[in-house]
């Protein structure tokens, strides 16, 4: 194949019958979008409003594109490699980009009715917002490592500006200098741990390098290689688990939260988890197909999963400050969630019943699915509010919430059902999610980490309680008014709002569990075929 | 007319609104107006399950085998778990093969509709709840008056209801056990509805604890249900075409289990202790959940699964006797208990006693009978707990019967409703307890058991002499002999306003006529035997041999009730209240007395078997809450703060540390891999 030739086959893949261009259309609305925030600057110099409007605007438009609703009700899709195989065009990736963008928009909204800032400064916030979403995007549909590597990084590096958002204050750009470096450590370990199994497997195509592992696996590997494939594998996985906070890579998190607004550390711990599981997904799901890199996963995710799950729970304990508390909780979710992932890959050599619809493996990821669009509406209202709160308390401390539910009884109600819910007590979606993850454990026999997961539950349920039992049974503090937030009022209202989904999808279990299963049909067509 | 599908739906739907609109509007808006949405919207849900009622019975008329309606909601949980199912449909397969039948339901797949059905039991029930739950309502307008948690009170009532008429028209387990445990949370947020009283508080908390136990066996029965047949829904399970019924120790197991949780609800020995001390509640409540209604969930659970019960070796037996037992022991201790509204209670523990053991016969008469019990009780005890609350309220709270005395002139109209309820209760020709009794009489003497029934068959007779007793003593005490007044009454003590000495008179007229109008033509019995689960059951022998027998009982059992009313009214009404003291003494020398007053001192059996271990068991974990559990969590803390200020020196920065343990985290991982 000829220069000429190859460029030629690269028009035909972008703008041909392949359709690469059409189906990537989102994220060129989010570049356009943020493009268009910046030229309005630019033109209009005077121009008050933040952009929110165009960054709505945007959002529902991408969000129109990725369309969700249309391709599971036809059942299209079954998944294709797009740009010459630089990107997985899936259900999965369109479930995920789905759920990216609709948090996205609803966690704009939030930032317009709790941020407190000026509006020339809102647009610079929007414009890092949707750049971090447009990597988080490219993460979820990755299929070769310069998309990871291009995807995490496009994902963090606005992130590292958001935490420091509050330039007055110290902590602030502490934080974000820590993460900054913590990031660039992670990303150093995730290039070089990439750099050895690209030069072990001679590919950087993701289910190449698969194939390359079995291939080299059946034909005998010296150990030199072997220690280099190991070494890789556990590289990348760190730099993964970086993103994911998985201990004992969480050092940043705690910092990052304390400094950075509420509102970011709502979007660093329900998108960024995302996009960083859904990398997960696809990195672990490129070498499934190889029963050694299975069982060495499995260990690998496993003991990820169970150290940081526990660890989350042990450390919300003794937090006395309800957004740190959160942070740690934060923690102990993506724990939860990395558990199905483990079921993943360990059901992933198991084949299915014939005339079931999913593979075993695949129902795994369906329940990660189903947890993440719960957890997407918990963890947000909770940090809104507790975003809410300090607007109004001027602080985030437990104490200030003390006896919460005189003066804000209604507010106080659904902060108690997002809690509960965190915690996962039925009637509350929390619940769905966590049996979900846990079916998924059973199906794939790892009873020692579905022990951990329900110890942990029960770990969990003194810290979401105390926050509970703070806010209605604590006398409230004299010594000043007590903070008054009416679901009438734009924050109480949006609050409310994000809880009935939390109640609402309990009920709706079937149609969640219907949808995810239908995401996760398409997924591994690179790994064992369409 | 609106189809049998909307009625089914309206039925909890208004209640649910009416719950809602109180809730929101209440505090505010509506205040002491707080009862208008309840009292429109239950009264919109009797009328519906009138018509309801009316539908279904006109179905079963027209044709045989009727297919009853049914509406599905939404689906709640689709969950394929093909790998789950497999091996347990292999061991079904098994367990089965001797019966020939391979198992019919979709398997592999956790599915649940929220989906309403409508057979005759569930009919019955609905038109029970709803005409309770509607005079209750309207009853409560006059004894909540100028309570300071009205709107409260007439916001938990409606969700009550919802959630009682749900779970009788719940069709399968799952949405069962839902509302089963929503109507706990509402007897317990009604029981200690006075929380600033301790009593009431901890009287709500040991209704809620004691159903634990009950609920905790229900779910596991509800999980080995699933297990077992990969269904729940009642019509794989109960209807025609039903999948064959795990026999042996499993099809034991279920039963038993499921029926731990019907103890528990309906207050059936030995999980009885709840319900009397219950009564901390108002009273209303305690007409509504804790006599008509919700203690009968249990009583329907029996009735739902008796089928299935019937297979399983063994079972039938241990509910007669549990029923049996109960209903002697709640009598025994009625008689001597000082407590109005105790007195009522011990009562409703053993007539529901009755119930169980009627179901325990296991045959169509029985279940009929059980049933027909279930209706005619809900109307005449909720009808004595209203004029014992009509007392309380004239009283200033006082319900000590040895406190007041001669209240007829002054109560005319409580005393009469008084006197209807309990001659309906004591089972007098014809008010309706006479009727639903001579059935459960019947349907014992028919049953061929063997020794068991036969012994439950006197046990019960002598049960009614009790009844007489227990239910004639008090009336006798509080209502005749010279007026006496308690200080706490003041000197207002006067009849009960309108609103509510209405709904007894109301009350006191159905708790007269129903027996007779349910067992004309046998409507009732002909109504209920068409319910898709019961058509399994034994039918009865032919009506001229019945009859005959019938006969015989009920003369039998009116001349005993007759002659222990007599007994009673001399030993109460006369002023030689020497014998009363004589025979006091003498039981008091055997012993019974003592056990009777101490109420058999469960209580205290309890608290040093059960109460105590666990408070030690609790004092164990405060224990290590505080050292173990609290030192892995400082530990959790420390153990970056220790790196940090071990590194430091070496460092100079805090950062570096965060990089350099992204490192150390590699090495061991790479460390605990490689080992």
């Amino acid at each position: 194949m000829n220069f000429p030739e190859l460029i030629q086959s690269v028009f035909d893949d972008t703008l041909g019958p392949g359709q690469s261009l059409s189906l990537f259309r989102p994220e060129l609305t989010l570049c356009a979008t943020m493009i268009a925030i910046l030229l309005a600057r630019m033109i209009l110099p005077r121009w008050k409003t933040s952009g929110f409007y165009l960054v709505l605007l945007g959002l529902t438009l991408a969000l129109a594109f990725v369309f969700p609703w249309r391709w599971f009700a036809e059942g299209a899709l079954p998944g294709q490699e797009i740009f010459t195989g630089l990107l997985a065009a899936d259900r999965f990736s369109v479930a995920l980009r789905g759920l990216l963008l609709l948090f996205t928009l609803l966690f704009v909204t939030f930032t317009q009715i709790a941020g407190r800032w000026a509006p020339e400064d809102g647009a610079e916030f929007f414009v890092l917002l949707l750049g971090a979403v447009l990597g988080m995007c490219l993460m979820v549909s990755a299929n070769h490592v310069i998309v990871v590597l291009l995807g995490m990084e496009m994902a963090s590096l606005p992130c590292y500006v958001l935490a420091g958002w509050q330039r007055d204050r110290r902590v602030s750009s502490e934080a974000a200098l820590k993460y900054a470096v913590f990031g660039a450590a992670a990303a150093g370990i995730l290039l070089f741990g990439m750099s050895l199994l690209a030069g072990a497997l001679g590919s950087v195509h993701l289910p190449t390098m698969g194939r390359r592992l079995a291939e080299l696996l059946q034909a005998g590997v010296d150990p030199a290689q072997l220690t280099a494939l190991i070494l890789g594998g556990l590289m990348v996985t760190v730099g993964v688990a970086f993103k994911l906070a998985a201990f004992p890579f969480h050092f940043w998190i705690p910092d990052v939260f304390e400094g950075a607004t509420a509102e970011v550390a709502a979007f660093i711990s329900v998108a960024s988890k995302a996009a960083a599981l859904g990398l997960l997904v696809r990195l672990a799901g490129a070498f499934v197909g190889v029963p050694d890199a299975r069982q060495f996963l499995v260990v690998l995710v496993s003991l990820l999963a169970a150290v940081t799950c526990t660890f989350g729970n042990l450390a919300a304990y003794g937090q006395n400050n309800l957004k740190r508390l959160l942070a740690y909780s934060t923690i102990a979710h993506a724990g939860y969630m990395m558990m199905p992932v483990a079921a993943m890959i360990a059901l992933a050599g198991g084949q299915g019943s014939p005339d079931a619809p999913l593979s075993e493996a695949q129902k795994a990821v369906a329940a990660l699915l189903v947890y993440l669009g719960i957890y997407l509406f918990m963890n947000l209202a909770a940090f809104a509010g507790v975003a809410f709160m300090r607007n109004v308390a001027h602080s985030e401390d437990l104490r200030d919430y003390a006896g919460l539910v005189h003066s804000s009884p209604g507010f106080t109600v659904c902060m108690a059902i997002v809690m509960f819910s965190l915690l996962g007590i039925p009637p509350l979606s929390g619940f769905t999610a966590k049996w979900t993850i846990f079916l998924a454990l059973v199906s794939a026999k790892l009873w020692t980490l579905l022990a951990i997961g329900v110890l942990n539950t029960v770990l969990s349920l003194f810290y979401y309680l105390r926050v509970v039992k703070v806010m209605t049974l604590d006398a409230p503090p004299a010594d000043r008014a007590a903070p008054r937030i009416p679901l009438t009022s734009a924050a109480g209202a949006y609050f409310a709002m994000l809880t009935v989904p939390v109640v609402a999808l309990f009920f709706l279990w079937g149609g969640l569990s219907r949808w995810a299963d239908a995401a996760a049909q398409a997924l591994f067509f690179t790994t064992f075929g369409p | 007319m609106p189809s049998a599908k909307t009625l089914l739906v309206v039925i909890p739907a208004m209640p649910l609104l009416a719950a809602a609109l109180t809730a929101v509007l209440g505090p505010r808006l509506l205040r002491t107006r707080s009862h208008w949405p309840t009292v429109l919207g239950v009264a919109f849900s009797f009328a519906a399950s009138l018509l309801l009622l009316f539908q279904v019975h006109q179905q079963v008329r027209a044709e045989k085998n009727a297919t009853f309606p049914s509406v599905t909601l939404w689906q709640w949980v689709d969950v394929d778990s093909s790998r789950l199912a497999a091996a347990r449909t292999a061991a079904l397969v098994e367990s089965t093969a001797e019966a020939g039948a391979p198992p019919a339901a979709k398997q592999g797949t956790f599915s649940i509709n929220v989906a309403l059905q409508a057979d005759p039991l569930t009919c019955v029930m609905l038109a029970v709840v709803t005409c309770i739950s509607l005079l209750v309502a309207i009853y409560s307008i006059g004894y909540m008056r100028g309570d300071r948690g009205y709107w409260r009170f007439f916001s938990y009532i409606p969700l009550f209801v919802f959630s009682m008429t749900m779970l009788v028209s719940a069709s399968n387990f799952l949405l069962l056990y839902v509302f089963w445990e929503l109507v706990g949370l509402c007897s317990y947020l009604l029981i200690g509805f006075w929380y600033q009283r301790p009593a009431a508080a901890a009287a709500g908390k040991k209704a809620f604890l004691v159903n634990r136990i009950g609920d905790f066996g229900f779910a596991l029965g509800v999980f080995l249900l699933w297990t077992t047949y990969g269904t729940l829904n009642y019509e794989d399970l109960f209807g025609p075409h039903h999948l064959p019924y795990a026999r042996e120790a499993l099809g034991t197991a279920i039963c038993l289990l499921l029926l731990a949780g019907a103890c528990g609800k309906s207050a059936q020995f030995p999980l009885h202790v709840w319900l009397p001390d219950a009564m901390e509640g108002p009273s209303p409540v305690s007409a509504l959940i804790h006599a008509a209604t919700m203690v009968t969930a249990g009583v329907y659970l029996v009735a739902r699964c008796l089928p299935m019960f019937r297979e399983a070796p063994g079972v039938l037996h241990v509910v007669a006797i549990i029923g049996g037992g109960t209903a002697l022991l709640g009598a025994i201790i009625a008689v001597t208990q000082t407590d109005l509204k105790r007195i009522l209670a011990y009562s409703t523990i053993s007539h529901l006693g009755y119930m169980f053991l009627a179901l325990g016969t296991g045959t169509l008469l029985g279940a009929v009978a059980g049933m027909f019990h279930l209706v005619t009780h809900a109307f005449f005890k909720s009808l004595l707990f209203l004029a014992a609350g009509s007392v309380m309220h004239a009283m200033g709270g006082v319900i000590d019967i040895r406190r007041f005395s001669g209240l007829r002139r002054r109560m005319p109209i409580t005393h009469w409703t008084f006197l209807f309820g309990g001659l309906s209760m004591a089972g007098v020709i014809p008010f309706a307890g006479f009727f639903s009794k001579d059935a459960i009489l019947l349907s014992l003497a028919e049953c061929s058991g063997g020794l068991i029934y036969q012994t439950l068959y006197w046990t019960t007779f002598g049960g009614i002499v009790l009844i007489v007793l227990y239910t004639f003593r008090p009336y006798f005490i509080a209502f005749f002999g010279p007026e006496k007044i308690p200080k706490e009454a003041g000197d207002h003590a006067h009849e009960s306003p309108r609103v509510m000495t209405w709904t007894l008179v109301i009350l006191a007229f159905v708790a007269f006529s129903v027996g007779m109008v349910l067992e004309w033509n046998h409507v009732l019995s002909d109504f209920l035997a068409a319910t898709p689960s019961w058509t399994t059951l034994p039918l009865p022998p032919a009506p001229e041999v019945l009859a005959k027998e019938h006969l015989a009982i009920a003369l039998q059992s009116s001349a005993a009730v007759l002659i222990t009313l007599a007994c009673t009214a001399a030993l109460y009404l006369g002023t030689r209240r020497v014998i009363v003291a004589r025979l006091t003494g003498l039981l008091k020398l055997v012993g019974i007395y003592q056990l009777s007053f101490g109420k058999f001192f469960f209580d205290q059996i309890y608290w040093l078997f059960i109460i105590l271990p666990a408070e030690g068991f609790a004092a164990l974990c405060a224990w290590a809450d505080n050292h173990v559990i609290d030192g892995l969590v400082n530990l959790c803390g420390a153990v970056p703060r220790w790196f940090g200020a071990a590194l430091r020196p070496l460092q100079g920065g805090l950062i570096q540390f965060y990089a350099l343990s992204m490192a150390i985290g590699l090495l061991i991982m790479l460390f605990l891999l490689l080992l």
